[in-house]
């Protein structure tokens, strides 16, 4: 395809931001209506990939590469089946967050939408980047606006969430920067070229030793965006101050974006380090889940209980892709995209209550779903999809993590289980609490029932719930190829290697040409092993 | 080529300088403003003359004064520089009774003394356009007359600066005595032919970088910097936190380009420059945390940059050292020229108080300034992040990773003090009453050049990332 696609995706929101810059200041609708036309029209460009992505190619579509800045620092852009969906899950959200925004947000209506856009661009570049450059670029610029929305818009104590989640952010990223460097150095040693090309580096063949360092560095600015026990205590204090449609944009998305980046880089660059510390961090994700459900169980904030139900749910995620095989990888971005719905969803939920009682404390409230029936039947829906209820997306996604996570050990099976558990208990109380019982507080009998609006944004999202649990098909078969293709750079790094290297030569057929290309190969192979 | 040619440039800069202090007796006091016109007419012919010599490699007085493309690159960059800041002066020295002509011919005088330095391979020469530099600087420190701080400032200055000038030539002395040159290259050469290290040599050198290690501001030689910078006229303070340091890393450019490979234990100067290096990006970042005073801030904030430029140096990267500076350049003269934005007459709003909440209430000054400052934390898409990135990977592959670690988690405290000025600009209410004088053409323009060059140089670096190495390519190496 000529146009641009991905480029467009990724750069018209920006395009928005600087058009509404330039409108004034006191026409908040007019902002309101041209930040929702602009990620709408991002979402139907968005859906244009859907439709063309080829879900029997392992590589990179809709690729775009031009040179940039030189020394192996090249524009160049392509979505496979991992990305592809992270990147429909942000334009999908995106709407909706402006939506959700829409009366909640009153204060400097204009800034918060430009904030949301370039929020927008920076997520999605993060997703669609094949150069570590462009990668890290989108990594970092994308921090700014979330600083801005939870620091200007967000609660009492914004600023110390805030300044917590960029400080903390900021500490992983400067060390995958230096991992990045050393990578940039070690690829330049080995080749005599320039590349910071993700794809290059798949090519490389670093000594364990080197590998264990390279990988803590990628690997812990990953786990801190997880975030996995130990360093997910940015996550809370950040979700308990932003405002609703950062919260969702920061649980659907953001998350996304570590275990994303377990999945395109520290997995299958590291593959010798990654076997060392598999155990460690298992133990981490396990312990995420389990801490993360006990903690959501004693929350008093509705708010802060969603948040360590994300936690939790993320570390069910993380031990799925630790498990390495095909139905725990499939499963973890299968479920990447349901936590995305489910969790945004019950944000948008919280959000929806707030803007009514102006109060998060679970104790305040009692008997809502008597006065708000339909709100109570989709608050519900999304809880349960959030449970895992057979039926809902949740379901598959868990159920394929579960498979997965069993096929490498079946005690960290019956311990992961446990995400489930603990999230029915500590969800439906929540909603006992919350929606049914007495009356307590007298304010909850002015509660109006969700208007037109809130139903707007709530009902795409319940549709995809039901569409993701009754027929997953049509995702999981886009996912195939490349998931398939990321564990054979895990577990069969040394073949494929042989495989890229001697790609131009092996356009040849008759016996003697191979034989002579596995020479070659071998020859490689054992120059590398003396440079180790 | 032998050419009276090259000293065009530096003639027109200080006939500049000259006729400027011969028209202020001429010009009434309100009419100061065509002073800084006419310093801006000669920057320009300055700068052409400059340019129209590149690639010609222009020697004259047998060699000591050559403007090679490095020399003229820098020339443009101080000449920027100067411009920008002659641009800030011309509003703020009506309105903080710092209204004297001299600015402007101190202002040329010092961009002479800056030229002179970064054109010569000599260190006599050198020390020459030192002097003409510092001596320019310690006056144009206590420009506002009446104010006690300034009157300080520019004593310290003076007192400091001759001190390190004083150790400048007893290590030119030392070294003159080792190798009976004062010219580098010759220098160099005998470093590297000797057959023991000489004592005397390395006493001269160490000497020599301890001069230059007070210039530039590192760590532990950087005491003067945080009261003279709040002392000095915001727009001077802008020039010093540029001009002087810039020049200072084109000298230690020169003298230490062919020092690492030639001088066979160069290993002493280099892990002392390292450390140097990791203590001023920890000590700068770390003593701006708890400064409250926005000038006092981008002191220390400067002086942790001197860190991150050494690594350059150390890292034997040197075009992304130029690059570093001219990033440097623009992001920080911006972030000043911010500063001086929130200011009237007779009053200027320095203390991080005075900046709650004025984000939303000017939000060009604040838009711009956030910029600048998430540029100096090196923010992607802007230059800082992109000076930081070739600094950085330059250092790992030249094998000083821990040093790097050092740095990016100095950087992660910088983030802190400047996100912390832009936590006062959007997220606090304002507490005490901020007007401004808005009407500033003049600074709005230098915003916006400063803003055009963060991101030009942040996002689509090629042209000049090409100038900047054919600059260093040019260089002699032997």
């Amino acid at each position: 395809m000529s146009f641009p696609i991905l480029s467009f995706v990724t750069f018209f929101p920006v395009a928005g931001a600087v058009l509404l810059i330039f409108v004034p200041k006191e026409k908040t609708n007019l902002h309101r209506y041209l930040a929702l036309a602009f990620t709408l029209i991002t979402l139907v460009a968005s859906l244009t990939l859907y439709f063309h992505f080829d879900g029997a190619v392992a590589d990179p579509q809709f690729v775009e590469k031009s040179g940039w800045l030189g020394y192996g620092i090249n524009y160049h852009l392509g979505v496979d089946g991992i990305s592809l969906w992270l990147v429909l899950l942000t334009t999908f959200l995106l709407p909706i967050a402006v939506l959700s925004s829409w009366t909640s947000i009153q204060k400097r209506v204009k800034e918060y939408l430009i904030f949301m856009l370039l929020l927008e661009s920076g997520i999605i570049g993060v997703f669609v980047s094949l150069n570590l450059f462009l990668f890290y670029v989108f990594w970092e610029a994308m921090l700014i606006p979330m600083y801005f929305l939870i620091g200007v818009w967000g609660g009492p104590r914004r600023i110390y969430a805030t300044l917590k989640f960029v400080l903390m952010t900021m500490f992983g990223s400067l060390l995958m920067l230096v991992a990045i460097f050393a990578l940039y150095s070690f690829y330049y040693k080995a080749t005599g070229t320039y590349s910071l090309e993700i794809f290059d580096f798949y090519k490389l063949i670093l000594n364990p030793q080197v590998q264990g360092w390279l990988f803590l560095g990628f690997a812990l600015a990953f786990a801190i965006k997880v975030p996995m026990f130990p360093f997910h205590t940015w996550l809370p204090d950040a979700h308990v101050e932003a405002p609703t449609a950062a919260s969702v944009i920061l649980a659907a998305v953001l998350l996304k974006m570590g275990t994303y980046g377990f999945l395109r880089f520290a997995l299958p660059l590291f593959p010798d380090a990654l076997e060392r510390f598999l155990p460690l961090l298992s133990i981490l994700a396990l312990i995420g889940i389990i801490y993360g459900g006990l903690m959501a169980l004693i929350q008093k904030d509705i708010k802060s209980l969603v948040a360590y139900s994300s936690v939790s749910h993320m570390g069910l995620i993380m031990l799925a892709v630790f498990s390495l095989n095909t139905e725990g990888v499939e499963g973890a971005i299968y479920q990447m995209l349901n936590h995305g719905l489910s969790t945004g969803a019950l944000f948008l939920i919280v959000g929806i209550l707030y803007e009514r009682a102006h109060t998060r404390l679970i104790k305040d409230f009692g008997g809502v779903s008597s006065q708000m029936p339909v709100f109570s039947a989709f608050f519900l829906v999304c809880l349960l999809s959030a449970v895992g209820l057979p039926g809902l997306n949740g379901f598959v996604g868990e159920i394929l993590c579960l498979f997965g996570i069993f096929k490498t050990s079946q005690l960290q099976a019956i311990l992961a289980v446990s995400t489930v558990i603990l999230a029915a208990a500590y969800l439906l109380w929540m909603y006992q609490r919350v929606m049914h019982g007495p009356i307590t507080n007298e304010k909850i009998r002015s509660f109006k029932d969700i208007n037109k609006r809130e139903l707007g944004y709530l009902v795409p999202i319940i549709i995809m719930m039901f569409w993701m649990g009754i027929y997953p098909q049509p995702f999981l078969r886009k996912m195939d190829a490349s998931v398939s293709r990321l564990l054979d750079r895990v577990h069969n790094r040394e073949r494929i290697f042989l495989r890229e290297t001697s790609q131009t030569t092996s356009l040849k057929s008759d016996r003697a040409a191979e034989a002579e290309v596995d020479q070659t190969a071998k020859k490689i192979l054992a120059e590398l092993e003396e440079k180790r | 080529m032998d050419g009276l040619a090259s000293l065009y440039p530096l003639l027109a800069v200080v006939a500049g300088a000259l006729v400027v202090l011969l028209l202020e007796v001429f010009i009434k006091k309100e009419k100061r403003d065509y002073l800084g016109y006419v310093s801006l007419a000669f920057l320009a012919a300055a700068a052409y003359l400059t340019v129209s010599s590149w690639n010609r490699e222009l020697t004259y007085f047998q060699g000591t004064l050559s403007l090679d493309n490095l020399a003229i690159f820098l020339t443009l960059l101080f000449s920027l520089a100067v411009a920008l800041v002659i641009l800030l002066s011309l509003k703020y020295i009506g309105q903080q009774d710092a209204n004297h002509g001299e600015i402007f011919a101190l202002l040329l005088l010092a961009l002479s003394g800056l030229m002179i330095m970064t054109s010569s391979s000599d260190l006599l020469v050198i020390y020459l356009g030192l002097e003409v530099l510092s001596i320019s600087s310690y006056a144009l420190a206590g420009l506002k007359r009446r104010d006690e701080k300034s009157g300080e400032a520019a004593l310290k200055y003076f007192l400091l600066g001759s001190f390190a000038s004083a150790f400048l030539v007893l290590g030119l002395a030392f070294l003159f005595g080792a190798a009976r040159s004062t010219f580098l290259p010759e220098i160099i050469v005998h470093f590297g032919t000797a057959a023991a290290p000489s004592i005397m040599g390395f006493f001269g050198i160490a000497l020599i970088l301890v001069g230059f290690g007070f210039k530039v501001a590192v760590v532990p030689f950087h005491m003067w910097t945080p009261d003279v910078y709040e002392g000095a006229p915001t727009p001077v303070t802008a020039f010093f936190s540029v001009g002087p340091k810039a020049a200072g890393f084109v000298v230690l450019l020169r003298v230490f380009m062919n020092f690492w490979d030639t001088v066979p234990s160069s290993s002493v100067i280099f892990w002392a420059l390292w450390a140097i290096s990791a203590l001023t990006m920890v000590v700068g970042n770390l003593v701006a945390l708890r400064q409250t005073n926005i000038k006092r801030i981008l002191a220390y904030s400067s002086i942790a940059h001197a860190g991150y430029l050494l690594v350059a140096i150390l890292a034997r990267d040197y075009s992304s050292l130029v690059f570093y500076l001219a990033a440097y350049l623009f992001m920080n003269i911006g972030a000043f020229a911010a500063v001086i934005g929130l200011s009237k007459t007779g009053t200027e709003y320095l203390e991080l108080d005075d900046f709650a909440g004025i984000g939303f209430r000017y939000p060009w000054i604040g838009g711009t300034l956030t910029i600048f400052l998430l540029s100096l934390a090196g923010f992607p898409p802007t230059a800082g992040f992109l000076a930081k990135f070739y600094v950085f990977s330059a250092a790992v592959r030249a094998g000083l990773v821990p040093l790097v670690v050092i740095g990016v988690l100095a950087n992660l405290v910088s983030v802190f003090y400047y996100l912390r000025i832009v936590v006062y600009m959007y997220m606090r209410e304002p507490g005490r009453e901020v007007d401004i004088e808005i009407e500033n053409p003049a600074l709005f323009l230098v915003l916006f050049l400063c803003l055009y060059g963060v991101l030009q140089l942040g996002i689509f670096p090629g042209n000049i990332l090409i100038v900047i190495k054919q600059a260093i390519a040019s260089l002699p190496v032997f």
